[in-house]
């Protein structure tokens, strides 16, 4: 029974997975350039005419989307803090000791 | 316990973990002209105290250093986002403007120069120290509190 | 069949049955290898549709630190799959 669940569940997941490859564009070729032209191609507000930054990604990563990026570090920070939190040292009684 | 691994691959861990080190940094400050940037400088790095632990089984008492390390390349990294605050939030203030990381590259194709950029190198090296920090502080606190890691008050 | 594309379709089964190798294994740190063996065959595959940035991440976290932590873990618990 939960065998013959999973392989339904499969083969439907399989099957949306084929219909939406079958409507993808070839690769390299996007729908839309508009931004891409943006950010390459503009003489005022371009990659390498405002920032003076040939890695476009960089350029995109740490200026144009610098909030999204301190969003990544705040999110490292706070797992760094939920792991110092949960291993640090406890005695058997359950008070906490330094260290 | 002792997880102290054989010579051959202690060995071997000293000699990869200064090109492993040094491909981290090329990475975070050529993180403007070539694929790379701060978080994956710093995950490179990162791999190397992964590399020493497993290898030698002992590390230092590093754990209030990394933790400061951390958090002075995160407060780095706002204060220089909000520095130019005169016109926007991660405004780009230092590009073209002679100072540091003030150089000017050309238009079309070229294979660029590592003194330009303004504030997005700066900002890389801040992130990778951060990264760096903070990847190293989750492996010393796991290898720690799995009991696979003895900790010496010198550094190795 | 040019050899850009063999290559991405022998990562892609090479992806396919790390995953399938995961999931069958009963030894955990087997599985974590395996884990590791495909995180290093998506990177390839990252490498492959042009974005070298994704794959640089990809191969030092997935490969390197994530196998790391998780074998710390399965030092700290037990080894074999399943209740005991």
């Amino acid at each position: 029974m939960r065998k013959s669940v999973a392989a339904l569940a499969f083969l439907i997941v399989f099957a949306f997975l084929l219909l939406g490859m079958s409507q993808l564009r070839p690769f390299g070729e996007p729908e839309n350039t508009e931004m891409d032209d943006y950010f390459l191609y503009d003489q005022e507000e371009g990659s390498q005419a405002h920032n003076q930054v040939n890695n476009i990604v960089t350029a995109i990563l740490f200026d144009y989307r610098g909030l999204d990026t301190l969003g990544e570090a705040t999110v490292l920070f706070s797992a760094v803090s939920g792991v110092v939190t949960v291993l640090r040292k406890v005695k058997k009684s359950g008070k906490e000791v330094q260290g | 316990m002792n997880w102290k691994m054989s010579r051959v691959v202690r060995t071997i861990a000293d000699i990869m973990v200064v090109p492993i080190i040094i491909f981290g940094i090329y990475l975070i400050i050529h993180g403007h002209l070539s694929p790379g940037g701060g978080f994956q400088g710093g995950a490179v790095i990162a791999s190397s105290t992964a590399l020493l632990i497993i290898a030698y089984g002992s590390f230092g008492k590093h754990k209030d250093s990394l933790s400061s390390l951390e958090s002075t390349g995160l407060t780095l990294f706002i204060l220089i986002a909000f520095l130019g605050l005169g016109y926007t939030v991660f405004y780009n203030f230092l590009a073209s403007g002679g100072a540091v990381f003030g150089g000017t590259v050309p238009y079309g194709i070229n294979p660029g120069r590592l003194d330009s950029g303004g504030t997005v190198p700066l900002m890389n090296i801040m992130v990778g120290l951060e990264v760096t920090a903070a990847l190293s502080l989750i492996l010393w606190m796991m290898a720690k509190g799995s009991d696979s890691m003895d900790v010496e008050e010198a550094s190795v | 069949m040019p050899i850009y594309e063999i290559i991405i379709v022998l990562t892609l089964v090479g992806l396919v049955m790390t995953a399938l190798a995961v999931v069958w294994f009963k030894d955990l740190i087997s599985a974590a290898i395996a884990l590791g063996a495909s995180s290093l065959l998506l990177s390839l595959q990252f490498y492959l549709l042009r974005a070298p940035d994704v794959a640089i991440a990809e191969a030092a976290v997935g490969a390197a630190l994530t196998t790391a932590i998780f074998i710390f873990a399965i030092r700290a618990t037990d080894r074999q799959e399943g209740f005991s």
